[in-house]
């Protein structure tokens, strides 16, 4: 057998849409590292392994689909987001949050510098600790780039709310950073 | 540090590779393996119902052509005998024959005249045969016909003390009522009508379908009932994207004949049905859950035989039956929930069918029929969205 690196991207595309169960594994392994993140990024560790399950089994489902325009890791990627959004849909979270008026105070600046001494894991779990609501409107805008539009009309909320779940996971997430950031120099 | 410039960092940062636990792997071949093993089992069922009624069509579009039998020769050489024709008027003052006990002599008569015509027609020795037939009085055929055993048994010996290869002394086609074959066809017809059969059926429903082998309705009106009562999980089916795969039946069926024309059916059919639609399990959302149904059925049919050849039947038939599921299975992401379902489910039907005796015994037969299934508060399936299907059912039939 190859190994899993010798194989193109093409191959495992191929080889996952006529069901090879090796090509399927070695997809699973090139891309299981980066996908998960995302799902952890909307959904905490918790719940991210079992959409992350689900979600290789749809893409492993709807390959045959990919016609390969754009890139098949943003093919992918969109399936692992819808994925953590709808896992969140069900347990109602978004609406809840959605509720939430509260604004946290202003932490101000993170300073230069402050991020390099926080490890991706400590990141992750900062992200992963936001409010649902906070933390999806905060991954669609300013991880995957979508717009303020896209991001209401991914999660049934309006432009404006879009704008201001922005604004206060913002500030939630710069106060957290600093006082991981004390800790960690108290340490 | 600006609010773009901090979004830039964090994204990068965030970009990094997190290992998932070792486990997930597992889970997600798992579910390869169940969704392989539904697929294989479809495809299998279609595989076995399509070449079933590939068979069916050969054997009714190729079939052979039909021998002659030793019976049914007499009575092609008497329709083109023409001397026969000018005697036939003799033949009404036959007496009919009365029991099958005085038919039984007139037969061994009648296979010896088959079996001196067949040889007779094979060395052409046709030409005295005939002007001796045509040189005979009509006044003296009466004496002929009272010879024959039909009369009475007294008038038998003569004809017995003759020996048997003399020609002369045998029956005649003309020397046979009037009546005598039609008579020996409904027997034969009897004979054969009569007998039960069991049946080895498959059957396919339709479903109005654009995508093939999915019915997939445009939109739905409410989420459907799960088995009523007895669910023992919070399985709520979410009926705005369901997908309905064909659902296949397989069976064995055994009909009695009541009367000539008559019959009446019964046996036990095994039908699975396959879903697949968004659900909430415990308030969780599964999006493309599967759900597997698998009934038992008895159904009763009564049907008409309105053509009865010795190869071809056709029919009409109505019919209900009450199935009841035994299983239901539902498959969401790695987990499958088993969940009870009470109550029968009906349904009534009216169907034409034509059937095919290969041989005597082995036929095989397609009944396309419209079936309605009753609200009987069943899980969501095709049955409860589409109640009145049409149904195409072939197998074979042996007569016992």
């Amino acid at each position: 057998m190859r190994e899993t690196s010798t194989y193109t991207e093409a191959d495992l595309i191929s080889g996952c849409a006529r069901g090879d169960r090796n090509a399927q594994r070695m997809l699973y392994e090139r891309y299981a590292s980066v996908m998960y993140p995302v799902c952890v990024r909307y959904l905490g560790r918790e719940d991210a392994k079992d959409v992350l399950q689900e979600a290789f089994l749809t893409v492993f489902d709807k390959i045959g689909t990919y016609k390969g325009e754009g890139s098949f890791e943003g093919w992918m990627r969109k399936i692992f987001i819808n994925a953590s959004l709808m896992q969140l849909r069900k347990s109602d979270v978004l609406r809840r949050t959605d509720e939430i008026s509260e604004t946290p105070e202003a932490a101000g600046t993170v300073e230069h510098g402050v991020l390099e001494q926080i490890s991706t894991k400590e990141l992750l779990d900062l992200v992963a600790g936001l409010p649902a609501g906070l933390r999806s409107v905060f991954n669609l805008f300013a991880i995957e780039g979508y717009t303020h539009a896209e991001v209401g009309e991914l999660l049934g909320i309006t432009e404006q709310s879009s704008r201001s779940q922005l604004s206060r996971a913002r500030s939630l997430l710069q106060k957290k950073i600093k006082e991981l950031y004390n800790g960690n120099k108290r340490i | 540090m600006e609010t773009n410039a901090f979004d830039k960092l964090l994204r990068e940062r965030l970009e990094g590779a997190v290992e998932p636990a070792p486990d997930v792997w597992e889970g997600i071949s798992k579910g390869l393996e169940r969704r392989h093993r539904l697929v294989v089992f479809r495809r299998w069922s279609i595989a076995v119902t399509a070449a079933a009624a590939a068979l069916a069509i050969a054997l009714l579009v190729f079939r052979g052509p039909r021998t002659a039998g030793p019976v049914d020769a007499p009575v092609q050489t008497a329709q083109a005998n023409p001397a026969t024709q000018v005697e036939q008027p003799v033949v009404p003052e036959v007496a009919p024959v009365q029991s099958p006990a005085e038919v039984a002599p007139i037969q061994d008569q009648i296979r010896q005249f088959t079996q001196r015509q067949t040889v007779a027609v094979a060395q052409k020795p046709v030409v005295p045969a005939t002007p001796a037939v045509e040189e005979q009085p009509v006044a003296e055929t009466p004496a002929v016909v009272a010879e024959t055993p039909a009369e009475t048994p007294a008038t038998v010996a003569p004809v017995q003390d003759k020996p048997a290869d003399e020609p002369s002394g045998l029956l005649t086609q003309d020397d046979l009522p009037a009546d005598y074959w039609d008579r020996q066809e409904r027997e034969d017809t009897q004979a054969d009508t009569h007998t039960s059969q069991i049946s080895i059926l498959s059957n396919l429903t339709t479903v109005s379908s654009e995508g093939g082998l999915l019915y997939q309705p445009g939109a739905m009106h409410a989420s459907s009932q799960t088995g009523k009562g007895q669910a023992t999980s919070q399985v709520e089916p979410l009926a705005t994207s369901p997908k309905f795969f064909l659902p296949v039946s397989l069976g064995v069926q055994a009909d009695f004949r009541i009367t000539d024309r008559f019959s009446i059916g019964t046996g036990l059919t095994y039908s699975y049905l396959v879903s697949q639609y968004d659900m909430l399990v415990d308030k969780v959302l599964y999006e493309g859950a599967y759900n597997q149904l698998h009934y038992l059925g008895i159904p009763l049919r009564l049907s008409y035989h309105f053509v009865q050849t010795p190869h071809f039947g056709f029919y009409a038939s109505a019919g209900a039956a009450a199935e009841k599921c035994i299983s239901q299975r539902y498959v969401y992401g790695s987990n499958t929930l088993h969940e009870k379902v009470g109550g029968l489910q009906w349904s009534a039907g009216l169907g034409l069918g034509v059937e095919y005796w290969f041989v005597p015994r082995v036929g095989i037969y397609f009944d396309p029929s419209l079936v309605y299934f009753f609200d009987n508060s069943q899980p969501l399936s095709i049955r409860t969205q589409q109640p009145l299907q049409a149904k195409f059912e072939v197998g074979f039939r042996f007569k016992i």
